[in-house]
């Protein structure tokens, strides 16, 4: 239930993308030749991509396996899914390049390891997740669940017990972390999380 | 407010694909309860795409490149997704974890799993009672490291030992402290042939996912009868 604990945020990470004001514009062009692959599967758009990419994927590869075959198939590879997914890409999120270094991390990972044939072995993407939407929307549910909570929840907050309408005023209104309101009311921090659960559990039944 | 944080160098290796799955799921897990990890992780995840990219280019003959993209143009979208594709959870992974699902139950509790370990609940397998309080459920990466989860129940502690190997800990849910300090939700933690300690739990449960790479060496007293038995803390 940790997600549901408003946290102070930490620092920002001190390191900056050290792109100039010239690759700025590449990844513009970049970006706007995978949004023309994705709208209109655009043949030309993904051939110039690809002369920008493959040969330094190929490098990336060499660099990788010290073996041009292999470092060949991870270009096919990364280039087939960037044909097929380009979809996926969200230029809010990153640059073209950090994407598509992303997707070939992945088949390099998964490349390594093909040798074993284990069909249940867990593959890069469910460890890298970065074809997904799962980062971000770790952050969007919290704030989506909080607004539903903060407009909807009002009238059935009379209805909870005393202690825990106590613990989710803390928490909700008063933005607390769980740590704080358990120092707060002197009880242990597991209490408060019960209580929360309970209380939230307690809601969505009568929302329901 | 997490404390112990991966190092520098390990989300390095885990955003270069460097590190093992094993490791790989505990960080990815870790980022998932962490937001400020996930912003150095973006971080490093850019600096590595430049890179990528500003490194000097291979030679790529124009027959050769004619050849990759006939191919790819001609591979089937949905043949590729069934089959060819290395990322057969992908479309699962980019649904959203509905919060039952998210669940896992041990002795009539109900935790809840962050999304990376979600999405590997069909890996869990059955718990099993280990020596005192403590349960433990394998899971399985289908590759050859051992990743577990392990309840530690209120008021339990572990005889005292060291690490052979590396082992990795993330508390998912709860309070677990030894000599060096007390670990809470999020806390990562990593544990070395330096690390001597005696985990224990006081008046609250502990949820842990640990992956290690060799057993538990116990080092004070009458523990030591445990080392014969110590793989009983390991697989």
């Amino acid at each position: 239930m940790m997600r549901l604990a408003p946290q102070s945020e930490a620092p920002r990470a001190a390191v900056t993308s050290p792109k100039s004001a010239a690759t700025a514009d590449d990844a513009q062009h970049l970006a706007g030749l995978l949004a023309s692959i994705a709208n209109s599967r655009c043949r030309r758009s993904f051939s110039e991509l690809f002369r920008y990419f493959a040969p330094k994927l190929l490098a990336y590869g060499s660099r990788q396996f010290g073996n041009e075959q292999i470092a060949a198939d991870l270009v096919q590879e990364t280039m087939t899914n960037v044909w097929h997914k380009a979809h996926l890409f969200n230029a809010d999120k990153g640059a073209p390049a950090t994407w598509i270094f992303t997707i070939a991390r992945n088949i390099r990972f998964d490349l390594l390891r093909k040798n074993k044939h284990r069909r249940d072995e867990i593959s890069a993407d469910e460890l890298w997740p970065i074809l997904s939407e799962q980062n971000e929307s770790l952050e969007d549910d919290y704030a989506l669940d909080r607004e539903i909570l903060m407009q909807e929840i009002g009238a059935y907050y009379a209805q909870l017990p005393e202690a825990q309408r106590e613990v989710i005023e803390k928490i909700y209104i008063e933005g607390k972390s769980q740590q704080e309101v358990s120092d707060a009311l002197g009880i242990p921090l597991g209490t408060v999380k019960s209580r929360t659960r309970l209380a939230l559990i307690k809601l969505k039944e009568l929302i329901a | 407010m997490i404390k112990a944080h991966p190092t520098d160098a390990m989300l390095h290796a885990y955003v270069a694909g460097e590190l093992n799955s094993a490791s790989a799921l505990v960080v990815s897990t870790h980022l998932d309860m962490c937001p400020h990890c996930r912003r150095m992780a973006n971080a490093v995840e850019e600096e590595l795409a430049c890179e990528f990219e500003s490194a000097p280019a291979a030679q790529l003959d124009g027959d050769d490149m004619h050849l990759m993209l006939d191919a790819i143009f001609s591979s089937s979208a949905s043949k590729f997704d069934t089959e060819v594709s290395p990322y057969p959870a992908q479309a699962e992974a980019q649904a959203p974890v509905k919060p039952k699902d998210a669940m896992i139950t041990l002795e009539g509790k109900r935790f809840q799993l962050p999304r990376s370990l979600a999405n590997q609940k069909h890996r869990i397998g059955p718990w099993s009672k280990m020596m005192g309080n403590m349960w433990r459920a394998p899971i399985n990466l289908g590759t050859d490291e051992v990743a577990n989860l392990i309840y530690m129940d209120r008021a339990t502690s572990v005889p005292e030992h060291t690490h052979r190997g590396t082992e990795l800990q993330l508390v998912i849910n709860g309070v677990f402290k030894d000599e060096y300090g007390s670990y809470s939700d999020g806390d990562m933690l990593v544990l070395d042939h330096t690390h001597q300690h005696t985990p224990e739990t006081t008046d609250e449960d502990c949820l842990i996912l640990a992956v290690m790479d060799a057993p538990l060496h116990f080092t004070s007293g009458i523990s030591r009868l445990l080392n014969p038995f110590s793989s009983l803390f390991f697989r």
